[in-house]
């Protein structure tokens, strides 16, 4: 393999490793006050316990049911002025979904077998932050 | 422990790392006693998928014994012997109700990546990347298991460990390849790739009661195990014009099931593979679509194509006119294996599934590295490589 080949298996991974975790740092420095994070949890109304407690106080909680009996559907609004981040609504949103219908949030793998390096540095920071990113 | 690591593009090594350790209580601990190669593992090691940490352990087609269980675990106990699904599912969420396990909605701790990347994270996967949960993988002494109610089948006595190995990946993907790509009694069925997981879902179509089954590669070897141990035709595209023999072989029709298992480092002998070649190493496209895209255009008006091979991201020169004006159906996933697993195993115990001889290359897990370059270059006709640790 060529020096350029290889010089491109390294800045791909870099780039797109940055990408991610550029567009979570854009997504939890601004959030918008009108945007609205929903997740559909396959449980009934019914069944759905006050969560989100952490949060509820700073955000604006609604749930509905799902069509299809596809579940609930909860959607939390962040309102002007609220401390409250997107990335801390998209964690509280995916381990809600995981408490309310499995009993328990899945955690990585561990001990960890890896070791820490410059070029896995931008991974690293997306995976710390893994439920807090996307587009949720 | 002793485990095969990822150590950077094209570097791999058998290190120590810490045992693994119970982390949720619906864990068990496998005490790996087979675990097995897999093609779109060549994509992490290549720097394909641009997801892995140096020090990730590979691996995710293994069996093993249980050596500790979770408090919430009711289905295992120690000593159970076990072959587990490759994808990680809690089997609670709304996409495993419906069965589409891969999809699962809380298997992936790092929902992020490819939610960025798809648009909506599918499930976690063993020893497949941080992108897919950055689970640590089966090529090593011991793994974890997370959801093993769900994802952890026992083996019946009546199968082997040579046999059942399969069952937790290869056997389940090309099962579904056939199932989901809906072949039918009376179908002529093409697969494209001799590989295990080609081998595995032209048996599933044969199974299925396809008339014919078309299995489509270049190398000698595979093409012989497919004569001889699934009952299906094959085709060496470097010799035959595979567009003119498919329509011959279904009498001007075209196949009516098209499979493709190949993945993104695919090879043809056209022009067209040094443009995808060239495309692909210059990170203009992250796949090189030949099979897809020969798939498409082979399949008959109204047919069905099934995407099994691993692809990243973004191709070029996609048939979109072909599938549109063809009225096709094309549909891809990665393996949804709880659905499939326990009727394979019944099945493998009745002898109509046989994978054994899959396994070219049997070797001790601290060779792991010359397996993996055996099988990468397809040496010595390496069809898999088995490690025991």
């Amino acid at each position: 393999m060529g020096r350029t080949a290889r010089a491109l298996l390294i800045v791909a991974p870099i780039a797109a490793g940055t990408a991610v975790v550029a567009a979570k740092r854009r997504s939890g420095r601004s959030p918008s006050p009108r945007r609205t994070h929903v997740v559909t949890v396959h449980r009934p109304l019914s069944e759905i316990p006050g969560s989100l407690e952490e949060l509820a106080k700073s955000v604006e909680i609604s749930l509905a049911p799902a069509p299809g009996d596809r579940g609930t559907e909860i959607s939390v609004r962040i309102p002007e002025g609220s401390p409250v981040t997107d990335a801390e609504v998209r964690r509280a949103l995916r381990e809600t979904r995981s408490l309310v219908e499995v009993g328990d949030v899945l955690l990585p793998s561990g001990p960890p077998t890896t070791e820490k390096t410059p070029l896995n540095r931008p991974l690293r920071t997306a995976t710390e932050h893994g439920r807090e990113g996307g587009l949720l | 422990m002793k485990a095969l690591q990822w150590q950077g593009v094209n570097k791999l090594a058998v290190g120590t790392v810490p045992d693994p350790g119970l982390r949720n209580p619906g864990d068990v601990i496998v005490k790996v006693t087979r675990t097995v190669t897999c093609g779109s593992d060549l994509h992490l090691i290549g720097g394909y998928i641009p997801f892995m940490e140096k020090g990730d352990v590979l691996g995710h087609e293994f069996l093993g014994e249980v050596v500790e269980v979770g408090p919430d675990v009711k289905r295992h106990r120690v000593g159970d012997r076990v072959v587990v699904s490759s994808f990680i599912s809690c089997g609670r969420c709304w996409y495993c109700d419906q069965e589409l396990y891969s999809l699962c909605d809380n298997g992936n701790t790092n929902p992020a990546i490819t939610e960025t990347l798809w648009g909506y994270a599918p499930g976690g996967c063993f020893g497949y990347s941080h992108a897919m949960g950055g689970n640590a993988g089966s090529h090593a002494e011991y793994i974890r298991v997370p959801f093993a109610d769900v994802g952890a089948f026992t083996v019946p006595d009546e199968v082997s460990d040579e046999r059942a190995l399969f069952a937790s990946d290869s056997a389940s993907t090309g099962w579904m390849g056939a199932d989901l790509g809906g072949v039918k009694p009376g179908d002529v069925v093409a697969v494209w790739g001799a590989g295990a997981v080609g081998q595995m879902a032209a048996r599933a179509a044969v199974l299925l009661g396809a008339e014919r089954v078309i299995v489509i590669d270049r190398l000698g070897n595979r093409l012989d195990q497919v004569a001889k141990h699934i009952g299906a035709e094959t085709l060496d595209y470097e010799r035959a014009d595979v567009a003119a023999e498919l329509r011959e072989r279904s009498g001007g029709r075209g196949p009516d099931v098209c499979i493709e298992a190949v993945g993104m480092e695919a090879h043809s002998p056209g022009a067209h593979f040094g443009y995808d070649q060239i495309k692909q190493q210059l990170r203009l496209q992250t796949d090189r679509p030949i099979a897809v895209r020969e798939a498409i255009h082979a399949c008959r008006k109204g047919g069905s194509v099934f995407v099994l091979g691993v692809y990243a991201g973004f191709v070029d020169k996609f048939p979109l006119g072909a599938l549109m004006n063809k009225g096709l159906t094309v549909r891809g996933a990665q393996m949804h294996g709880q659905r499939y697993i326990p009727m394979l195993l019944e099945r493998m115990a009745k002898g109509e599934l046989t994978t054994e001889h899959l396994a070219t290359h049997v070797m001790p897990l601290d060779q792991a590295p010359e397996g993996y370059r055996i099988f990468k270059e397809k040496e010595d006709n390496c069809v898999r490589a088995v490690f025991v640790p």
